[in-house]
């Protein structure tokens, strides 16, 4: 498998300088070994964590049950879904998987048209503040999305790109990244759907190029 | 496929990402837990008398008519007259931020005040209903609104 990589930074939050890393336009056996040996004891000790604070199950982080090897084994293969994800100091620190053929859009001036949709989208536990205070990278979710309009543009979608965000990170995609929010969307889990035209993916990058 | 991002790009995004969750896709795939995602629908489904009063009542404590508040807030006022009046709409998340940002309280106790995240902090789900239960929606405020308003908006502004 061919891996382009992209260089990138991140926030390192505890010193607040930045951290040079690598967007992959891949998921590769190394990620999955990240995800079992890094990610899953991170994600059992802040679950212990918060079990033990006494916090309800509904609000333990929402994909903790994700089994990224069983996602990509599922779609390993299909052009139709290549995935990324953001390497920094030797460790996978963030993953997604896009699908770039089955949906189509739903906001009314755009409809029908392809895009991008992100099927999945991950950081790892240490940098999710609500298992890590602090935690340790930021942007991550930003360099993914960024990502996901490149894609989308090179394949000529314009930047349209569409997901049904975790309840607890409504707040990113309606604000970070100011993308349309359609709402509760019942066939999908009750799960918020998302889009983004391509008027406000040229917005989401420019916001990151104004000081 | 390479991509050209800029470390000024990247660090002025990480900035104001800060520190929000990132996480995208459906739980289908995957084994679910039991029981959890319904708590979630039946949080969209209950009505948020007390995110309309609050609106209403900080409009009224500042003297705005709902056209001058929509347009300080860049909300649509169709949006506006729904959030007072009906306990049952769901304002969109961009109108809580903006109202949040305009009011001065903050954005996440706000969303939850208005049903659109699950309740983390029981304390404020019953302050919120106090709060609704104290308050009125008549002309001017009374000093009893008056006082109910502020001690709400210090729940509301408390840091945890």
């Amino acid at each position: 498998m061919t891996v382009t990589t992209s260089p990138i930074y991140l926030l390192d939050v505890q010193n607040g300088e930045a951290v040079v890393a690598e967007l992959w336009d891949s998921i590769t056996e190394r990620q999955l070994a990240d995800w079992e040996a890094e990610w899953l004891p991170e994600l059992f000790k802040a679950i212990q964590r918060l079990h033990r604070a006494g916090v309800e199950r509904r609000l333990w982080p929402q994909s903790r049950h994700w089994n990224w090897r069983q996602k990509v084994k599922a779609l390993q293969g299909m052009l139709a879904h290549p995935g990324f994800c953001v390497v920094c100091e030797g460790v996978t620190q963030g993953m997604m998987i896009v699908d770039t053929t089955t949906k189509r859009c739903r906001i009314d001036r755009q409809k029908g048209q392809h895009l991008v949709y992100v099927e999945f989208i991950e950081n790892a536990p240490w940098n999710r503040p609500e298992m890590v205070t602090p935690p340790r990278y930021r942007g991550i979710g930003s360099i993914l999305i960024r990502a996901a309009i490149a894609l989308s543009q090179e394949e000529e979608f314009k930047g349209r790109i569409g997901l049904h965000s975790l309840p607890q990170a409504n707040g990113f995609y309606a604000n970070t990244c100011a993308m349309t929010d359609l709402g509760v969307d019942p066939e999908y889990e009750g799960l918020r759907y998302f889009e983004m035209t391509p008027e406000q993916a040229e917005a989401f990058i420019a916001k990151g190029s104004l000081s | 496929m390479k991509i050209e991002i800029t470390k000024e790009w990247c660090l002025r995004m990480a900035q104001r990402e800060a520190d929000a969750e990132i996480g995208a896709g459906l739980f289908a795939l995957d084994p679910v837990f039991d029981g959890e995602t319904s708590s979630v629908i039946e949080t969209e489904e209950e009505p948020s008398i007390a995110f309309g009063r609050f609106v209403h009542l900080m409009r009224r404590q500042r003297g705005l008519t709902l056209e001058k508040l929509a347009e300080d807030t860049d909300v649509e006022i169709v949006e506006l007259v729904e959030i007072e009046d009906d306990a049952r709409h769901k304002p969109k998340l961009r109108t809580v931020y903006q109202l949040a940002n305009y009011f001065r309280v903050p954005q996440t106790k706000l969303q939850q005040i208005a049903g659109l995240t699950v309740p983390r902090d029981s304390r404020l789900q019953e302050e919120a209903v106090r709060f609704a239960a104290r308050s009125e929606t008549v002309a001017a405020l009374t000093p009893e609104e008056n006082a109910a308003l502020e001690a709400f908006i210090a729940v509301l502004s408390e840091q945890k």
